[in-house]
């Protein structure tokens, strides 16, 4: 009796700990919910404000008077569905070249042993180390020594392959087992075969990540497709949108936000498209 | 990062330059060459900034139409970046034929070898004598001025007014105009000064200026710790000392507390008679004044804007100068005016601009001084910001500060 009613006491207050407990992480997560969200909803409801608004000082989180000039004026000013396309193929091929070639190097770096694999595989983290600055002009000097200056192809051909997404892959190839690999090759399987069918299966989890940065570093890319590009037509998103909202002496904040939010939603889109081999990789952790 | 980048491509593209052997033995003297008589040919392709990209072709028919047989071509680029575009273009070998180019990167691009001196034919005392001066590197004029812009001290004449003083002649008349406003104009902040944050050696230079400092001695070394520019620093930082100025400012704080009348001055460019005007004409009606800086040895302002310059490169050089030529004109640079707001860097072409409030702008500009045209200039100006920072501040001392500009400006070396 004692002992049920202690049981009891216990299970309620294991409950109700239980409780408190759901509490503070609800808690938490909405803090750190406000704490990510609230940029994102600053550049929402500032991109419907008039500048003069923006700079106003108490600011305010909703718009005194609600206005679409911005998003009329970045319609009407730029040439949107040229630099749209002009994003989506240089992002769609950086992206496609990343999955394939770092995929492909990372499997020969982590399963099959051929001479100098330690040192390739070296070499890949000491690129990897080098800061992007160091090698900016030496590329524009090759891409126009190449003749590809204002072309996607200039844009595009310099990051078809990165060491991260090749360290990556790596990486999480390494994790899987050896023996799927090994069964597929008894059974007579090539290496381009074991690679198509047994490593990209199930390496969608790795991928899927190299893929949503892959697509978000070069969607938002400035610097390189503005230096290669050469006329306004072959502007990428971001490019355009800095021409048009940044001065020498002061900043459109309006435009730019609206930009903002204009880029940003192909990259949400590709994230929730995506989203389900990340669900699909914790779920695969959980049989191992 | 970004300014990492900055550095790098800079670097890089210098050192590209140097490497192709384009100035063997050392920089020969530029020789400026003639341009061909007769209309001009061919196509022209222009890089231009921002705005003035995006409504340069305003401009170009009127010379198309002048000259049957030419086309310009314009590209409009970003600010924020042009710098890095025109540095890795000079050293890929793939620039235009002529582009606008920010005044404080002059020294920067003309040492790189990439720019076409100026022939002879334009005519210099035709330009305000600061914005002229912003071509001319060791000696040589690499390019003509296209537009101005300089920086005037903005107040509320209503606060002035209360306060019972005038707008400033000297340095000691620009601190009682400040400390009048704040104590019996009802201002929280006399003046509000940039207390360090990129861009705020635009504001603080004028004043050892005006003290007839001289940024580079006679050995072209940085002379940044002359007895006239410790009076400047001095001078500067008392203003957050006694409270004149606010420490730290936050964008926006500035136009919003003028608005408000918290602060009673501070010192701009041209552009912030839009910016206000936007933001509160109601307001600052009858209420917004501007005046020169004040006067001691000399009274300098700032001296910004853009030049026009011709690439080596150029496939078209002829034509580029040309149309250089055609944008010089008195007539197309007050229609350029009439456009993009751009002040006329020649000075006939301010005879039909009666704005009372640009005049004043005007008459500044024929008493202004640029940053030493050397290729490292970006990089000495951060130190600026920085140290400046730091002594607005209080975390260091206007004497230390002074002398760890002058290090590190040393250390950075003038590029030569």
């Amino acid at each position: 009796m004692t002992a049920a009613v202690s049981r009891a006491r216990g299970g309620h207050r294991a409950r109700r700990s239980g409780g408190n407990r759901v509490w503070a992480v609800y808690t938490a997560l909405a803090i750190a919910l406000a704490v990510a969200g609230s940029p994102f909803a600053w550049m929402l409801s500032g991109s419907f404000k008039t500048d003069a608004e923006i700079r106003r000082i108490p600011p305010t989180w909703l718009p005194d008077q609600a206005t679409l000039d911005n998003y009329r004026e970045l319609f009407e000013r730029l040439d949107f569905p040229r630099y749209f396309a002009n994003s989506l193929i240089v992002t769609g091929a950086v992206t496609a070249g990343n999955l394939v070639f770092c995929s492909m190097l990372g499997y020969a770096l982590a399963k099959i042993d051929f001479p100098g694999r330690q040192a390739l595989f070296a070499l890949v983290m000491a690129a990897l180390m080098v800061p992007g600055a160091v090698t900016f002009v030496p590329l524009f000097v090759l891409i126009s020594n190449l003749g590809l200056v204002d072309t996607h192809l200039g844009m595009i051909l310099p990051f078809l392959a990165g060491p991260f997404g090749v360290f990556l892959m790596r990486q999480y190839i390494s994790g899987l087992p050896d023996e799927v690999i090994d069964a597929a090759r008894v059974d007579g399987a090539g290496e381009l075969r074991i690679f198509a069918r047994i490593v990209v299966p199930l390496a969608r989890p790795a991928l899927a990540a190299l893929g949503i940065l892959t697509f978000l570093s070069t969607w938002n890319s400035f610097l390189w497709p503005l230096v290669v590009a050469q006329s306004e037509e072959r502007y990428t998103l971001p490019v355009a949108l800095a021409l048009y909202s940044i001065g020498q002496n002061q900043t459109r904040f309006g435009l730019l936000l609206a930009g903002a939010v204009v880029v940003v939603v192909p990259v949400l889109v590709v994230f929730v498209a995506l989203q389900r081999f990340f669900v699909q990789g914790i779920a695969m952790t959980g049989l191992k | 990062m970004k300014r990492l980048t900055t550095v790098a491509v800079a670097l890089a593209a210098l050192t590209a330059l140097s490497g192709c052997g384009r100035e063997a033995g050392g920089p020969a003297p530029d020789r400026p060459a003639e341009t061909g008589a007769g209309p001009a040919r061919g196509t022209v392709s222009v890089w231009a900034m921002g705005t003035e990209g995006e409504k340069l072709s305003v401009l170009a028919e009127g010379f198309e139409a002048a000259n049957p047989g030419v086309e310009v071509e314009v590209t409009a680029i970003p600010w924020d970046g042009a710098h890095d575009k025109i540095a890795s273009a000079i050293a890929g070998r793939a620039t235009p034929d002529m582009s606008m180019i920010g005044t404080t990167w002059m020294g920067e691009f003309a040492r790189t070898g990439a720019l076409d001196p100026t022939p002879p034919g334009f005519d210099e005392d035709a330009y305000f004598p600061g914005a002229w001066a912003t071509t001319v590197v060791d000696g040589t004029s690499y390019g003509v001025p296209w537009y101005v812009e300089t920086r005037l001290i903005y107040y509320r004449t209503d606060l002035a007014e209360k306060a019972g003083v005038k707008p400033p002649a000297d340095w000691a008349g620009l601190k009682s105009f400040a400390k009048g406003m704040r104590d019996r104009g009802g201002a929280r902040y006399g003046i509000a000064l940039p207390p360090g944050g990129t861009g705020s050696w635009q504001t603080f230079l004028p004043f050892a200026w005006q003290q007839g400092a001289s940024l580079t001695g006679a050995d072209g070394g940085f002379t940044l710790d002359t007895p006239q520019t410790a009076k400047a620093l001095e001078y500067y930082l008392s203003y957050f000392e006694e409270g004149l100025s606010p420490a730290a400012l936050q964008p926006g704080e500035l136009e919003q507390g003028f608005i408000d009348g918290e602060i009673a001055s501070f010192v701009s460019g041209p552009w912030h008679i839009g910016v206000l005007k936007e933001q509160a004409e109601d307001v600052l009606d009858g209420r917004l004044g501007v005046t020169g800086m004040p006067e001691e040895e000399t009274g300098a302002s700032f001296i910004g804007g853009a030049d026009l310059a011709v690439f080596k490169d150029a496939g078209n050089r002829d034509g580029a100068w040309k149309f250089a030529e055609y944008l010089s004109r008195p007539e197309v640079q007050a229609t350029w005016y009439r456009t993009v707001n751009d002040l006329p860097a020649v000075k006939d072409g301010w005879s039909g601009i009666t704005d009372p409030m640009l005049k004043v702008f005007g008459e500044q500009l024929g008493e202004t001084r640029t940053p030493p045209a050397v290729s490292t200039w970006e990089q000495v100006a951060s130190v600026i910001d920085d140290e400046l920072e730091k002594a607005a501040k209080g975390r260091t001392t206007g004497e230390a500060a002074l002398k760890s500009m002058q290090r590190k400006a040393t250390a950075i070396g003038t590029g030569t």
